[in-house]
């Protein structure tokens, strides 16, 4: 009941400003019925109807007291307009006030007077407490029970409401001048009848309106509650990936004891996958839609350079902490099984891809394996030369009889810094295969392969949630019976894993 | 063809000039063959490049600068010349510039370095 005074602002033009900072869910998206606020909570007394009983009841008075230069002031029709909910506890208050005022007929003052009382007002209650501050108003407490009664019989049917409003108006009507213009819809028409139409036609769309944007309320909230489960889930994976982990690997970097560099690309890393997911999709639909050629390949760059992107923070990240990199702690377990050198293999990608590509010209055939070929060459290269750095470092780090101890973790430290030229290195042959790509293949073809590359690295995260969710995990939680099975059970893995699927 | 792992077959030494540029000295030297790689005997990236040109073939000629008396003016004129802070290793094909690894790499990927390669008599297919 609390909402009646939000309903204020529904018939007029004039809203007070003061419900803005209770600004339902409806109001923002341009709901402009009254009901829409009183129905907020679900109430299950219908306001719509209620709106209607003051509007008939207005209507009949005015008719029946034929004050006609009560027409024309807008500002009293206005205001009284404003509490539809309050029907018969405002008459009272007017009546109140202008008996208070000598009975005056100047319906602006007492309007006036109820527009500033009512602009306070947040309770229902406060109607009554307001005319209990003027004078002599106890005669009408009475009147605002039986009002209630009446109105709420009202909602049966609408001959009977008219009937009993005007019988509540006459009863307290010799001083209920300013009831009247409350009926004034600042409509220029003159029938009665016109009126009706017009008033019903209204009131049935407000209802219309405010079931509609209860039920936008209802699935936005519910969407809010199902992202809150996702993300709470999210954070449960994570955590117990990173678990597995330290219990697995034994890495240097254990929970909660993560470098910040390390945390800052983790973090940035799971934000390029998101994006990633945007880029598919985006990749599915411009495949799907049979877009042209040029816009084809807009995206397909666009694809390229989100690549370029993460290679570029992990030159950063290799800079502070390129053991992050090197031993994959910022991928998920599956992916660190395949790890070369802090990321993907260029040559498995291509042999990988081989298989699922179109069917390519005897051009694009030889180009492929091409790639294919002096990637692998780069790679061995590579190996060979990190394997040279780890020898010397196993030597050094071995050291020798009369080897100064500070002297030797001083040539170790700089042999170790050369480690992050060698990740630099391998990012850089993974983006200039990843470059090459669209230049063998057309666009189209390219736009396929990124998708399949996209997706199967999706699979791969998706594998390793799944391996992290199965019941081994009893090792790492509270549960003590201690499960060494090796079936992987389908338990329920987690929502967004399977978005690829 | 059999690649050593240990001193590289095409040691040239050094000419007894004691003045002279380093740089200029550096593109005599790129020049004498056909694939010229400059590097420090102890750096593993120069191994990795090494072992890229032995694994496809090509018998490069390699200068340890560290071996060499005026290696390290040598050093100074190649980092300036590459703009780095990294002076090995670095390739010379045909006597023009290729670059560091990374260039190097990237022309390899992109399907340039074999051409080069051929262009210089440095591979035969």
């Amino acid at each position: 009941m609390a909402n009646h005074r939000v309903g204020e602002t529904g018939l007029s033009d004039s809203g007070p400003s003061n419900h803005h900072h209770h600004i339902p869910y409806a109001v923002l998206h341009g709901m402009n019925a009254p009901t829409s606020f009183i129905h907020q909570e679900g109430s299950a007394f219908d306001f719509g109807e209620l709106e209607e009983a003051i509007v008939l009841q207005g209507v009949k008075i005015r008719n029946d007291e034929a004050k006609g230069p009560l027409f024309t002031t807008g500002r009293p029709a206005a205001t009284l307009e404003m509490f539809p909910s309050w029907p018969i506890r405002f008459q009272q208050t007017p009546r109140g006030s202008s008996k208070s005022g000598g009975e005056s007929t100047d319906s602006g003052s007492a309007v006036n007077t109820l527009s500033s009382k009512t602009e306070n007002q947040l309770e229902p209650e406060s109607p009554i407490s307001k005319k209990a501050s003027s004078s002599d108003h106890q005669a009408f407490d009475q009147k605002p029970l039986q009002h209630q009664q009446h109105l709420q019989q009202h909602q049966q049917q609408q001959q009977q409401r008219l009937e009993m409003a005007s019988d509540t108006s006459r009863t307290g009507i010799s001083q209920n001048q300013s009831a009247k213009p409350t009926q004034e819809k600042r409509r220029g028409s003159t029938s009665e009848k016109q009126l009706d139409a017009k008033t019903l036609r209204r009131l049935a769309q407000n209802r219309e309106a405010a079931r509609k944007s209860r039920l936008r309320k209802k699935a936005y909230v519910q969407q809010l509650e199902t992202s809150r489960i996702k993300l709470t889930q999210l954070e449960q994976d994570l955590q117990r990936a990173r678990s597995q982990g330290v219990f697995l690997g034994g890495c240097s970097a254990t929970v909660g004891n993560i470098s910040s560099g390390a945390a800052i690309f983790d973090m940035e890393y799971s934000r390029w996958l998101e994006d990633d997911q945007r880029h598919m999709s985006e990749l599915r639909t411009g495949l799907h839609a049979h877009l042209s050629d040029s816009d084809l390949r807009v995206i397909v760059e666009g694809y390229i350079s989100h690549y370029d992107e993460i290679f570029r923070l992990k030159g950063v990240a290799a800079k502070t902490d390129v053991f992050h990199l090197i031993t994959g702690m910022w991928t998920t377990q599956a992916e660190r099984c395949f790890l070369w050198m802090g990321g993907f293999r260029p040559s498995e990608l291509i042999k990988m891809l081989i298989s699922q590509l179109d069917p390519l010209t005897e051009q694009q055939v030889m180009g492929i394996y091409s790639l294919q070929h002096s990637s692998q060459q780069a790679e061995e290269a590579l190996t060979q030369g990190l394997e040279q750095l780890q020898q010397s470092l196993i030597d050094t780090v071995a050291g020798g009889p009369g080897i100064d101890a500070m002297q030797q973790m001083a040539v170790a430290l700089g042999k170790l810094a050369n480690l992050e030229g060698f990740v630099r290195q391998a990012d850089n042959l993974r983006q200039q295969t990843l470059h090459q790509l669209p230049r063998i293949l057309t666009v189209r073809q390219a736009a396929r392969c990124f998708l399949v590359i996209g997706e199967y690295y999706g699979r791969l995260r998706a594998l390793s949630s799944l391996w992290a969710s199965r019941p081994r995990e009893s090792l790492m939680s509270d549960d003590h019976s201690c499960q060494t099975t090796t079936d992987l059970h389908m338990v329920q893995p987690s929502q967004n894993h399977f978005s690829n699927f | 063809m059999h690649c050593q792992t240990g001193s590289w077959g095409s040691y040239v030494p050094t000419s007894t000039r004691s003045v002279g540029d380093p740089l200029e000295r550096i593109e005599r030297l790129a020049s004498e063959n056909a694939v010229v790689i400059f590097s420090i005997s102890t750096c593993c990236m120069c191994h990795a490049i090494k072992r890229l040109f032995c694994g496809m073939g090509v018998n490069p000629t390699v200068y340890e600068l560290d071996e060499d008396p005026r290696g390290k003016d040598m050093e100074r004129a190649l980092m300036r010349l590459l703009r780095s802070s990294s002076a090995v290793p670095v390739v010379f094909i045909g006597g023009k510039l290729v670059g560091a690894m990374d260039r190097v790499m990237a022309s390899h990927i992109n399907g340039t370095l074999v051409p080069l390669l051929k262009e210089a008599g440095a591979l035969w297919l």
